[in-house]
């Protein structure tokens, strides 16, 4: 799935897939993850804007405050389950056709 | 081996030098459908709710949900083929057979491609497992 190329750049740094894990549990502020990360906080920011970019994080405002997520769908557009499957069932199909040799008649 | 390409399914047949309710057994029998798709604890029955299972990644749950749709032994079999996570398909299986010369012809229908079709992406972030990231590149490297 050559498509899938940009999420895995934006999540090959550890720091950055260590924040998108995190998020995935929940909503943080850049505050709240520069404190867990012990990261700098320009640092935590940079991270961040790489996930946005590859559409992997949304950010929500409220008030001063601003907030990160992960997006539920971000690989959605990504995984062609067409093309999966048009792999898969010939690969099966040749399985299946090894074991109609094996069984009785 | 013949293929069809269309946006919202995939057509393919094979002719196998087997007769068909050979051919049957191996697409109904739970442990025989085991040994070349997945384990299943399928008992067709219409209406009857059974499973896939393969080994989960972080954009399947490892089921696959179905239920029978069509039944007509020896000739043809529709099930749902549902797989949960977080990218979701909400799909149809159909196996045609159909007597030839010296075997089967087996054809096989999988429908239900069209965006937006699968049952994820409701809610924020049910569908996301934890640990989604660290297991990524090496579930989808392995997906088959």
């Amino acid at each position: 799935m050559p498509t899938l190329a940009p999420l895995f750049k934006a999540l090959s740094d550890p720091s950055r897939l260590g924040i998108f894990e995190r998020l995935t549990r929940g909503e943080m502020a850049v505050m709240e993850l520069t404190a867990q990360f012990e990261l700098s906080q320009p640092a935590v920011s940079q991270h961040l804007a790489v996930l946005r970019q590859a559409g992997l994080v949304t950010v929500r405002r409220d008030g001063r405050m601003v907030y990160y997520g992960v997006r539920p769908d971000a690989f959605r557009p990504l995984v062609d389950w067409l093309s999966h499957y048009q792999a898969f069932w010939p690969r099966r199909v040749d399985r299946l056709k090894a074991l109609l040799e094996r069984m009785e008649p | 081996m013949s293929r069809e390409r269309d946006a919202d399914k995939i057509e393919l047949s094979w002719d196998l030098p087997h007769p068909p309710e050979k051919v049957w057994r191996a697409l109904t029998e739970p442990a025989l459908v085991a040994q070349w798709l997945l384990p299943t604890d399928m008992e067709l029955k219409p209406g009857r709710p059974f499973r896939f299972r393969g080994e989960p990644n972080p954009l399947w749950d490892g089921v696959v949900r179905s239920e029978v749709l069509e039944l007509e032994p020896g000739r043809r079999l529709a099930y749902t083929w549902v797989a949960g996570g977080p990218v979701g398909l909400d799909s149809r299986v159909t196996w045609t057979l159909t007597p030839i010369r010296g075997g089967t012809r087996l054809s096989l229908e999988h429908a239900g491609f069209k965006a937006g079709n699968g049952p994820a992406f409701q809610g924020a972030r049910a569908g996301w497992n934890r640990n989604v990231g660290e297991r990524m590149a090496a579930a989808l490297a392995a997906m088959d």
